[in-house]
């Protein structure tokens, strides 16, 4: 490939990407700080997946597999299964979601801080991009079929902790500061 | 100036002079000055090449070098008015403006380093550093704001539709910009090189037609170009321009310095957690 037509798909690509950035999605939207809403609960994350567990793992159990192995036909049971591994695999998805809040919490923080530590960015976003590659990986397996069911419920457990512990932070900094994050997010 | 040039040059001027009519109107200087400063650099451009065109000839060598010089202005001008949007809106979140603007001027530094070192390594020949030079600085352009929106996304600090618009039209115009003036400079570095070799003088009346059928080409794609994105920032200047949003209130420092860590702790516990779940 000559140096013509690099330079040329890497003006498209950088084009394409910034064309990209620049189209207002809602999610992104709602993060802005002008448009977040003004009761500071509603404005800051909190994860809810991990609540649903017990229910996925009465779902995914083995005494569950296996009776559906010995009762059921087996196209039933084979169907019975994927469809067992698709929820997984939406509850996967749903803890991601709860890691991306907590990590967004991180960036606001930040971003209404009036110093921030280059350091500390630096590794949230080196974690960030390390959890994406993991999650790609726990999916990927899930999807195979086998990913097993206790330690998804350890992850669960850990998000769990990890939101309890956010929402007693969110509760102090309420405290903390209850009029300036209202004003500052709100309107 | 054949005919097509003419109806151009005339239209593109019509274009500038209303985007400027609309920057005025809607007072655009008081919040981007130098976007306002940018908008009329091509303005002015324009009519300093109409007098070259008419006192030295359209075809002579100051003709040329005062294109140049205006393609080079007006690249100038455009960095200035990125340099601007970088600043935008950001400056009141004290803690990331302070990182950003670090990050932002190393990268503009090196990158403007490494235009200068490509332009420097460029054959004799005003119209290859030209053409160099403005390819180069528009790829940084996009580089910059490419990593200015990226910031701003992370942080959830979203642009406003004004600015979103400014940022587009920049982006539009540089994209073509990059792509032109590559293709322009392999013409010119390749079968088209005899034109800039004195000692190749025999060959110029030959290659003549084809040289300006190339510029001709690219004027006219240039500045077709440059009128959609003139349009957009039009477009976008329509209605009055919104005030200002408020400053922000910040939070006390404390709350991120204790806070911060331990967020980050937690998240590596969970990727930890993630690498526990996928060893074999």
């Amino acid at each position: 490939m000559n140096e013509l037509s690099i330079v040329i798909l890497l003006a498209i690509a950088l084009t394409g990407v910034l064309l990209w950035l620049l189209v207002p999605r809602h999610k992104s939207s709602r993060m802005a700080a002008p448009s977040f809403p003004s009761n500071v609960n509603d404005a800051l994350p909190t994860a809810k997946h991990y609540v649903y567990f017990p229910q996925i793992r009465q779902a995914l159990s083995e005494a569950d597999s296996n009776y559906l192995r010995e009762t059921a036909p087996p196209q039933v049971a084979k169907q019975a299964l994927r469809e067992r591994r698709a929820v997984a695999r939406r509850f996967l998805k749903g803890l991601h979601e709860d890691f991306s809040n907590l990590a967004r919490f991180g960036r606001i923080i930040a971003a209404l801080s009036p110093e921030v530590s280059r350091e500390q960015e630096t590794e949230r976003l080196i974690l960030s991009l390390k959890f994406q590659i993991l999650y790609s990986l726990a999916w990927l397996r899930l999807s195979a079929g086998n990913l097993p069911l206790e330690q998804l419920e350890h992850l669960t457990g850990l998000v769990g902790r990890l939101a309890t512990r956010m929402d007693a932070a969110m509760a102090e900094i309420s405290t903390l500061s209850a009029r300036q994050i209202p004003r500052s997010l709100g309107t | 100036m054949n005919h097509l040039e003419s109806a151009l040059y005339w239209s593109s001027l019509s274009f500038e002079i209303v985007l400027c009519g609309f920057v005025f109107t809607r007072k655009v200087q008081r919040i981007l000055p130098l976007f306002a400063a940018y908008t009329c650099v091509p303005l002015t451009c324009a009519i300093s090449l109409w007098l070259t065109y008419e006192y030295f000839g359209f075809t002579s060598p100051i003709a040329g070098y005062a294109y140049w010089g205006s393609v080079v202005l007006t690249s100038a001008a455009r960095s200035l008015a990125i340099a601007e949007l970088c600043r935008y809106g950001l400056r009141a979140y004290r803690g990331i403006w302070a990182l950003v603007w670090r990050v932002l001027t190393a990268l503009s530094i090196f990158l403007i380093v490494h235009v200068a070192v490509d332009a420097w390594g460029q054959p004799n020949g005003v119209a290859i550093y030209g053409v160099t030079l403005d390819r180069d600085l528009a790829l940084v352009s996009i580089v910059i704001l490419a990593v200015l929106l990226l910031f701003r996304n992370y942080y959830g600090v979203a642009l406003e539709p004004l600015q979103r618009a400014i940022a587009a039209g920049i982006c539009f115009i540089c994209a073509v910009d990059v792509i032109g003036d590559t293709i322009l400079r392999n013409v010119y570095t390749g079968y088209l090189f005899s034109w800039f070799l004195t000692s190749q003088k025999a060959f110029w009346p030959a290659l003549r037609p084809q040289v300006e059928r190339v510029n001709d080409i690219w004027s006219a794609v240039h500045l077709s170009c440059f009128m959609i994105s003139m349009g957009i920032w039009c477009y976008a200047l329509r209605k009055p321009v919104p005030a200002p949003s408020e400053r922000p209130v910040l939070l006390p420092a404390e709350v991120y310095r204790e806070l911060s860590p331990t967020i980050n702790l937690r998240l590596s516990t969970f990727n930890n957690r993630l690498v526990d779940l996928l060893k074999p």
